[in-house]
């Protein structure tokens, strides 16, 4: 079957496909604001080993890492409002639903960089006199950190593919910006492609990107 | 908001769940087999000694890894059809997309498994007088599984998670039913909430099961 391919339909309307880019970045990064300080928390809590809070942090990872994104995205766009009786917008109930199970996954890539440091790092740190918090903040997380970037890294691009459910419920992300052009415009095939190279490009040179990084700060353990 | 929870008319559509059951399940199963199949074949072309064996394998993990599933299955159902003259089932369009996104996720966690079995023991196998499939089949692939029954069982987890999407394409599973249902019912609370308790439920037993398989599996290595 012969078919003529014409990405010039696609750039003609690329103007939809931007401005949808653009969502699906700030989408993003709003996730990402919410889950990296409930991950560090959430993970700190774990480790106090506190009674009930670090129970509370336990239900909360596991809660949010069992559910489908999409069923979060539906739950806090559809349930959620009529449980709390506020309206949210798409942008607020996608970027809660992604933010919170990114915060769950982070959680569980900060607590795993925490727990690869060996005890001697603790109390050789408590021999030199530092309390817990010094101690993390100056001998355990320098290292922990350096640990953690590769899965923090991964745990970022798979935020950014999962942006992309947020047009199940109609938010004007990229994809939803496509099925847009392609029934406009009548060509599925170049729109639908355009928009899976740019989600290859960009986590593709991302992800390349963090590699060089690490091989260029490496310090030799 | 006070507002009254009644989760007794999901009993009564009992049926109709159920039939969104199947439709997981059925999806999860095929996604899971072709997944690992694949995921087989492009780990074997990843470790060939072979160079353009090698780099189709590369390609293959980074190219369907870096596209978000959504955008691969709006791909197999929108774009594919009008290139090859067929229009796929619902099913297959998912199927395909999944098993493929899978299926690089796969390769390498097969990959670092089957890298994780010394030299020695293929060696000895081939001493022993096995061909190469041999080898795989008998010596080198019941070690490997062994060693990432961890990370595969996750794997397999996610895959679950991601058969969810397929709702987008109308393909009747459980998500799908409960969108359905809660617009018959005008019960989006209970119907949301239900179908994330359920992949809770489910994929915390899976993980039980899967830790519950190391430990046996640990006894005998």
């Amino acid at each position: 079957m012969e078919y003529h391919w014409d990405f010039g339909a696609v750039f003609r309307h690329s103007e939809l496909l931007i401005e949808g880019a653009k969502s699906t970045f700030r989408l993003a990064g709003m996730a990402m604001l919410i889950a990296i300080p409930l991950g560090l928390a959430s993970a700190l809590l774990r480790l106090t080993r506190l009674p009930v809070l670090s129970w509370v942090a336990v239900l909360y990872t596991d809660l949010f890492r069992t559910s489908p994104s999409i069923v979060l995205i539906y739950w806090f766009f559809f349930a959620f409002p009529l449980i709390v009786g506020i309206d949210f917008s798409t942008f607020t109930a996608v970027s809660l639903a992604l933010g919170l199970q990114t915060g769950a996954y982070m959680s569980e890539v900060f607590r795993g960089g925490i727990h690869s440091i060996k005890p001697g790092q603790w109390q050789a740190a408590k021999a030199l006199g530092m309390g817990v918090v010094p101690a993390l903040r100056y001998v355990i997380l320098p290292q922990a950190i350096r640990r953690m970037i590769p899965v923090f890294f991964t745990r970022l691009t798979e935020l950014f593919k999962t942006t992309s459910l947020a047009a199940a419920i109609s938010y004007a992300e990229i994809v939803q910006m496509a099925s847009r052009t392609a029934s406009e415009t009548f060509r599925p095939i170049e729109t639908f492609t355009v928009v899976a190279l740019f989600f290859f490009v960009v986590i593709f040179t991302a992800s390349q990107a963090v590699r060089f990084a690490e091989r260029r700060f490496a310090v030799p353990e | 908001m006070g507002h009254e929870w009644d989760f007794a008319f999901l009993l009564e559509q009992r049926q109709f769940i159920l039939r969104g059951l199947m439709g997981t399940l059925y999806l999860s199963l095929t996604c899971i087999g072709a997944g690992v199949a694949l995921g087989l074949v492009f780990a074997t072309a990843r470790l060939s000694s072979f160079a353009p064996l090698r780099l189709i394998g590369t390609c293959y993990v980074e190219f369907f890894r870096n596209i978000p599933a959504l955008v691969q299955i709006f791909w197999c159902y929108f774009a594919l059809p009008i290139l090859t003259g067929m229009q796929p089932s619902v099913f297959i369009a998912a199927a395909t997309a999944i098993s493929l996104y899978a299926g690089a996720y796969l390769t390498e966690i097969l990959r670092s498994g089957i890298q994780s079995i010394e030299m020695g023991q293929w060696e000895a196998a081939r001493a022993m007088g096995f061909g190469y499939f041999g080898q795989m089949r008998y010596v080198v692939l019941p070690q490997a599984l062994r060693n990432v029954v961890p990370p595969l069982t996750n794997q397999i987890m996610e895959i679950v998670k991601t058969t969810t999407v397929a709702s987008t394409i109308a393909y009747g599973e459980i998500l799908y039913s409960a969108k359905l249902l809660s617009d018959q019912e005008f019960r989006p609370i209970e119907t949301y909430t239900a179908v994330g308790l359920f992949f809770i439920v489910a994929l915390t037993l899976l993980s039980f099961a899967s830790n519950l398989l190391e430990r046996r599996l640990r006894c005998y290595g």
